[in-house]
């Protein structure tokens, strides 16, 4: 199975409300793991969950097929991670901090700048870390997760406080991790489109609990497109084509059609307009992955 | 455990955080100096070590518990301001060593601080000429005296500066606690007893006695302290122990 990270069902509860219920999620190895949800849904609890910052109400956390308690010091020296808002030493330079985060490590020189070549830190790691930006703190807190080149990499919200540039750099980045480091990373985001770019598997969380978990391509697969026809006669027009064999179901003023090969719209076209009755519309629909994200977590406001 | 230690010294860099307890502690040092010193010059002979110890005793109660609060505050306040508890934990260290880190660290300050204040009452006493040999056995129960109500202090604002982002409550407490160390002789012994900050003066090696007309300096005994010392130091590794088990609970 390969499993890096799999909860059981794991929960969390403050104040009587449950703010993760019965949670099973599972990274298994190489994936790029998107965990997605608006915001609020459970994502950074979750997370925090996973990296013992947080005891979980029920449930229990493996990783590397082990259990977290008995395990953390190698598990954490396994994981690198960015939770939440980035942390660091405002009085420190950049590289002051790597070197925090170093000794407490124990790696060699050359992994600290390379983690900073990487973010593209190296010509700014002699400035405080208080005069940074808050997408060049973002940038600290990633080379200080890359720092020792973890087997595990737990990205919260990464590419928060980023400019388009450095979001698209470090979705470049976070891709090719997997393949040239080895890295399994599992990431959160509340946007979809980021996650689509780069997850090779998705899991949607909403209120605590997880909605859809799969792979991005079935995920994708769940918007495949219908075809709206409508006509003069949508009840006589429904009726002719259940006879010929093709179902639909009224929707509105159109009769709606799923899984239609052009041929078979042609077909469904021509019966009609030998039968007399008048075509007004032939649409196709896709279902966008934002609709479905929509569908599934049942909110329509921003995300 | 070394290792703990060494990242919260490479922590305080550009922090100056012995230049200001030092100046704070000079600035205690010269007002004593030059209070000492005029009064020797009416009355040369108030030239003795105890005058001076039992004056540095009552005006430690009133400026320990400050700037420990102050130093503690600026140790803790530093994982408060950019989040770095959450990150020091997911680094594999756990956070009962932090916190002892963090304690052995601001023990090693004021312990500094110690060492400089007593140095100077030595060199006070040198330059200007006492009569009496220096009282090296009543400068090492003083310096004790300071060091053992310290260590406690430093555990009770290290938990309160912790647990508290808002640093305005450790402060307080620190004053609140430079307020009663400054008063404890007022009170009956039995009261001033309960607060730990009352021990400055209390395990003071010399006391006043205002029973003749005269003020009088008395030197304790040893024997009449141990048991004080006792209460201080266990009352030490309470407050750290409480504190370091409450931390360790705490979520982030």
């Amino acid at each position: 199975m390969n499993q890096v990270v799999s909860t059981h069902n794991l929960s969390k509860q403050y104040n009587g409300k449950y703010c993760v219920r019965d949670l099973n999620l599972s990274v298994a190895k190489g994936e790029i793991f998107g965990f997605l949800g608006p915001n609020g849904a459970g994502k950074s609890t979750t997370l925090k969950m996973i990296l013992g910052l947080t005891r979980p109400t029920k449930g229990f956390v493996t990783v590397f097929e082990k259990g977290f308690e008995e395990n953390r010091g190698f598990i954490l020296s396994q994981t690198g991670s960015l939770i939440e808002s980035p942390s660091y030493y405002g009085h420190l330079t950049g590289l002051e901090n790597m070197r925090v985060v170093q000794k407490l490590r124990e790696v060699p020189d050359k992994n600290v700048m390379q983690a900073l070549r990487i973010v593209r830190l190296e010509k700014q790691k002699d400035k405080k870390v208080s005069q940074y930006s808050l997408g060049m703190k973002q940038r600290l807190g990633i080379a200080m997760a890359l720092m020792s080149f973890p087997k595990v990499l737990i990205l919260d919200e990464p590419t928060n406080g980023l400019d388009p540039a450095g979001i698209g750099e470090i979705r470049e980045l976070i891709k090719s991790l997997p393949q040239l480091h080895g890295m399994t990373v599992l990431l959160s985001s509340h946007l979809l489109s980021e996650i689509e770019q780069i997850a090779t598997s998705v899991g949607i969380i909403n209120e605590g609990e997880m909605l859809f978990q799969g792979s991005m391509s079935e995920l994708k697969s769940k918007s495949q497109p219908t075809i709206k026809i409508k006509t003069r006669n949508n009840k006589l027009a429904q009726e002719l084509l259940r006879i010929n064999g093709f179902s639909s179901i009224q929707s509105g003023e159109s009769l709606v059609f799923e899984d239609l090969l052009d041929d078979e719209v042609i077909k469904v076209n021509q019966s009609l307009v030998t039968s007399n009755i008048d075509v007004l519309r032939i649409e196709e629909h896709k279902k966008s992955l934002e609709n479905i994200f929509l569908d599934l977590t049942g909110k329509e406001q921003s995300l | 455990m070394m290792r703990a230690i060494s990242i919260e010294f490479f922590k305080f860099r550009h922090r100056h955080i012995y230049l200001m307890a030092t100046l704070f502690l000079l600035i205690e040092v010269i007002f004593l100096f030059m209070g000492m010193s005029r009064s020797i010059s009416m009355k040369p002979e108030n030239a003795n070590w105890e005058a001076l110890i039992v004056m540095f005793a009552s005006m430690n109660g009133l400026l320990f518990p400050i700037l420990i609060a102050v130093s503690v505050s600026r140790i803790c306040d530093m994982e408060h301001k950019g989040n770095t508890w959450k990150l020091l934990l997911t680094l594999s260290i756990k956070p009962g060593q932090v916190y002892a880190a963090k304690y052995i660290y601001a023990c090693i300050l004021i312990l500094w601080v110690c060492i400089v204040q007593v140095l100077s009452i030595a060199a006070f006493g040198i330059v200007k000429d006492f009569e009496d040999p220096l009282p090296t056995f009543l400068l090492i129960r003083y310096f004790f005296g300071i060091v053992f109500t310290s260590l406690a202090i430093v555990a009770l604002q290290q938990w309160v500066s912790l647990m508290k982002k808002n640093q305005v409550i450790a402060l307080t407490l620190g004053m609140i606690g430079g307020f009663i160390g400054m008063t404890a002789d007022l009170m009956p012994s039995g009261v001033s007893r309960i607060f730990i900050w009352s021990y400055y003066s209390g395990l003071s090696p010399v006391s006043l006695s205002y029973e003749s007309e005269e003020l009088d300096f008395i030197v304790r005994n040893l024997n009449a302290l141990l048991p004080l010392m006792l209460i201080v130091i266990i009352a030490a590794i309470s407050i750290y122990l409480a504190g370091s088990m409450h931390l360790s609970r705490k979520e982030v």
